[in-house]
């Protein structure tokens, strides 16, 4: 794998459970195991935590942690409305936000030494943009009823033939684009660190990547949030 | 600084996309067309089906460049300043 050590892989064969050397496992005990499984846990149990930890007893007069979750939840709160106006954003922001925490704080994970970012595996990327992809097929359907498969007829109707495999195509790719783009930033990150810390570790060689790794990791997390809403205004505006 | 900052995300974010969307107008289009030459078809129309989906694919590639382009244009006119 792309890290030498995973602390909690090795915990976990201390105890005794299977850890698959592979990318994933065979048995269902086994893929439960790998490595990226534990730590996607990990990144929810740590949001959990912090979040429980600082805004478990809400102030007039907000704290350190309070402050800061309230300049995050805001700052997300006005791009959304921005984006895809305020009544989209009551509905899907929960769904958004959780996205945007979490991508950020699983690619940032990546970056401390016996961690690996669960955003580096091709599963996790590809769970998130199904999810997307699917609800902004739910949301075009709910807001225009069976007319939303006007949105992939084109603009005349004897443009038909032509225009309906384009646009079915085009939407095909963009689960394609969204989860692979996200994995491979962050995967090209990973291995990058790795090769770097193997060839020259003791020249802090990997401290420039660090740096832009940050800088990739935040950057990911905002697109692909960015994309997110964007196909979601997409598909509740009126077609054609 | 924070307006810029917008600007930024919001650039990055749509015109960082041209690229990989299409290459993944290709991949989903000729992937298409592999399958219904090899699966449905079982190799009798052996490279027809290919090219048709490669076609396709290369339109639909197109297609979504212009749809990026036409967002942008349509940002950009509605805002006044």
């Amino acid at each position: 794998m792309e890290h030498p050590i995973l602390f909690i892989s090795l915990i976990l064969e201390t105890i005794g459970l299977p850890v698959p050397h592979g990318p994933t496992g065979h048995g269902l005990l086994e893929q439960l195991c790998a490595p990226y499984m534990t730590y996607t846990w990990l990144v929810m149990v740590f949001l959990f935590v912090v979040a429980k930890l600082t805004i478990s007893n809400l102030e007039m007069v907000p704290g350190g942690g309070q402050n800061f979750w309230e300049i995050v939840i805001e700052g997300m709160d006005n791009f959304f409305v921005e984006n895809m106006g305020r009544k989209m954003t009551d509905q899907f922001f929960a769904m958004l936000a959780t996205f945007g925490l979490f991508i950020a704080v699983a690619n940032l994970i990546g970056l401390i030494p016996g961690f690996m970012s669960p955003t580096a595996s091709l599963n996790t990327t590809l769970a998130f943009t199904l999810i997307v992809w699917v609800t902004h097929h739910f949301i075009g359907f709910r807001e225009h009823g069976l007319k939303y498969y006007k949105n992939f007829m084109g603009p005349v109707w004897w443009l038909v033939p032509l225009m309906l495999p384009i646009e079915i195509i085009s939407n095909f790719a963009r689960i394609l684009s969204l989860s692979i783009r996200l994995f491979g930033n962050i995967m090209a990150k990973e291995y990058l660190l790795a090769i770097l810390f193997m060839l020259a570790g003791a020249f802090f060689a990997p401290l420039p990547i660090m740096v832009l790794g940050v800088l990739v990791s935040l950057v990911q997390a905002m697109v692909f949030v960015l994309l997110s809403v964007i196909y979601f205004s997409l598909a509740q505006e009126d077609a054609h | 600084m924070s307006e810029l900052r917008k600007e930024l995300v919001y650039v990055i974010g749509h015109y960082g996309q041209v690229g990989i969307t299409f290459a993944a107008c290709i991949f989903v289009g000729i992937g298409a067309g592999i399958l219904l030459d090899q699966k449905v078809f079982a190799g009798k129309t052996a490279p027809w089906f290919t090219f048709i989906g490669l076609a396709f694919g290369l339109a639909a590639g197109f297609k979504s460049l212009y749809d990026i382009v036409k967002k942008a244009e349509r940002r950009g006119g509605k805002k006044p300043d």
